[in-house]
């Protein structure tokens, strides 16, 4: 297998690899209070206002519901060219986050079930591939 | 014991004004903000060092724009403050320049919104984020457009009727930026920009100025002011956003909150209220919004827009302006010019866009979804 890095090694890690990427955990937190975010940080917890060694680390699947799509046909900043979609995903472990369905998903509606996945982007200088989260249908 | 804006002493909009809502020009900010300010010294018939204290709304402008304009009005040395908070700048100035008159502290304040189209720049937060530099806000209301079309069942047809009957609203004020009346087809037909949403469903760019002067029952004796012209705020609230329940819209949950705060203020109920100014900067928002306020219950927008309740006439006009989508949304300017509309509504005055017997008005504004702020006026 050819080398490759994360794109945004702070927000997720790799999991297991298969013929269609690598599973993905997302890098959430969890404050004392209950309150389970996304990504991990430690300047506060926004439901109750702790911090430092309250949020600990907490990972989340990328497993979750669909809330919403949409498919955006102008965008000005060429690094993303249009058309691309987004996601609106309520995880299973509670945030929910927006994020770029696959280019390869099936189309997708509201309440069906997603997952995320690793997928490869562009290379990086070195040659590695550059892996990106996005989500698909899942299967 | 704290107190809100309507157990202080009266406020009242006593001068209204604006430079035209209009697309990016070579016309400097400066005169853009005078020709306002000179319109609502003018409604008001009083001169500007009556102006005790001046709050200038601006989001875009950068750094101390107010005094390079306001010096051309005589400097009086009267004080000065800017304000920026997104969407809400205008209406977070109107906010301030009526706590500082309803305080006691000036008896004469000026609220003026202005700003030219420039690069929204927002810090770093030092949080990563997944692609969030890809969900731009026509994006962010593409979602919630495609949420509500399925939790109610609503057709893209049904939710542009909101830029139908705002064209129709904005073709008749010349302080709008669009200033054309639209056919279902011609906004459905326009240019695709984010989802079922199209370029007629969204507020356009654009540059303008607005401004309003309040003064206490003083003030007006003092300067001989026309009391039948001046239309008292009876409720101002700002608010916050909160955490909500996950996948829970926080636009219109805050909306929610911040409303009912001031209709509690005001004692006024939903039913009350005669016309609305809102923030639609893209179609699904009104229908959201005045859900949230209380005129139906949730996911019923769509059938007061086609009965025709919400127009002009209707059993509540939403956005006689024209509101975002056609008079614009110049940024600072928007909740100042939304209080101009009302008080103009209220005093009898709107000419062929007249609500026939209005005698309640509510303005509500929200600043990037995380502030919210809803003023009520009463003649």
């Amino acid at each position: 297998m050819q080398p490759s890095k994360l794109l945004k090694p702070e927000l997720y890690s790799a999991g297991s690899s298969d013929g269609d990427g690598a599973t993905a955990r997302l890098k959430g937190g969890r404050c004392r209070c209950g309150y389970v975010f996304f990504p991990m940080q430690t300047y506060g917890c926004e439901r109750c206002g702790s911090h430092g060694d309250a949020l600990t680390p907490y990972e989340l699947s990328t497993n979750g519901t669909l809330l919403a799509e949409a498919t955006v046909h102008l965008h000005a900043d060429k690094n993303r060219p249009a058309p691309f979609t987004i996601v609106k995903v309520a995880l299973d472990d509670g945030p929910v986050i927006r994020t770029l369905l696959a280019d390869d998903s099936a189309r997708v509606a509201p309440g069906q079930r997603v997952t995320g996945r690793l997928v490869p982007t562009t290379q990086s200088e070195s040659g590695e591939t550059v892996l990106d989260l996005r989500f698909s249908a899942a299967s | 014991m704290t107190r809100s804006l309507n157990d202080l002493r009266p406020v009242y909009v006593v001068g209204i004004g604006w430079h035209r809502y209009q697309n990016p020009s070579e016309t400097p900010y400066v005169a853009l903000g005078l020709t306002a300010i000179r319109a609502a010294l003018a409604d008001a018939r009083i001169e500007w060092p009556a102006v005790e204290s001046t709050y200038v709304a601006t989001a875009l402008l950068g750094m101390a724009s107010g005094r390079p304009m306001l010096r051309h009005l005589g400097a009086t040395g009267a004080p000065l403050m800017h304000v920026e908070n997104a969407s809400a700048s205008g209406s977070t100035a109107f906010r301030h320049a009526c706590i500082e008159v309803a305080s006691g502290i000036s008896d004469v304040a000026l609220a003026i919104g202005v700003d030219k189209r420039n690069p929204v720049r927002r810090a770093e937060t030092g949080i990563g984020h997944l692609a969030e530099d890809a969900i731009v806000p026509f994006t962010h209301f593409a979602l919630l457009t495609n949420e509500y079309a399925v939790r109610h069942n609503a057709t893209a047809e049904d939710i542009a009727l909101v830029a139908v009957k705002n064209h129709r609203n904005g073709a008749k004020n010349p302080n709008a930026q669009r200033q054309q009346e639209r056919t279902l087809d011609e906004v459905l037909g326009g240019k695709r920009v984010s989802g079922s949403l199209t370029s007629l469903q969204c507020t356009p760019i654009g540059e303008g100025a607005a401004a309003v002067i309040v003064a206490s029952e003083d003030g007006i004796r003092r300067l001989g002011i026309d009391a039948g012209r001046a239309i008292r705020t009876t409720a101002s609230v700002g608010r916050s956003e909160r955490v909500y329940a996950p996948g829970a819209g926080f636009d219109a949950a805050l909306t929610k909150e911040t409303a009912d705060l001031a209709l509690a203020q005001a004692k006024v109920t939903p039913g009350d209220i005669d016309i609305i100014e809102l923030h639609d900067a893209f179609t699904v928002e009104e229908l959201h919004y005045i859900e949230s306020i209380g005129l139906c219950p949730e996911g019923h927008g769509v059938r007061m827009l086609k009965d025709g309740a919400l127009d002009i006439g209707g059993q509540c006009a939403i956005n006689p302006s024209g509101g975002l989508i056609a008079m614009g949304h110049p940024i600072g300017p928007t909740g100042i010019g939304q209080i101009g509309e009302i008080v103009m509504q209220l005093r009898g005055e709107a000419g062929a866009r007249q609500h026939q017997g209005a005698r309640t008005g509510l303005a509500h504004m929200v600043g990037v979804g995380a502030v919210c702020y809803v003023h009520i006026l009463q003649n």
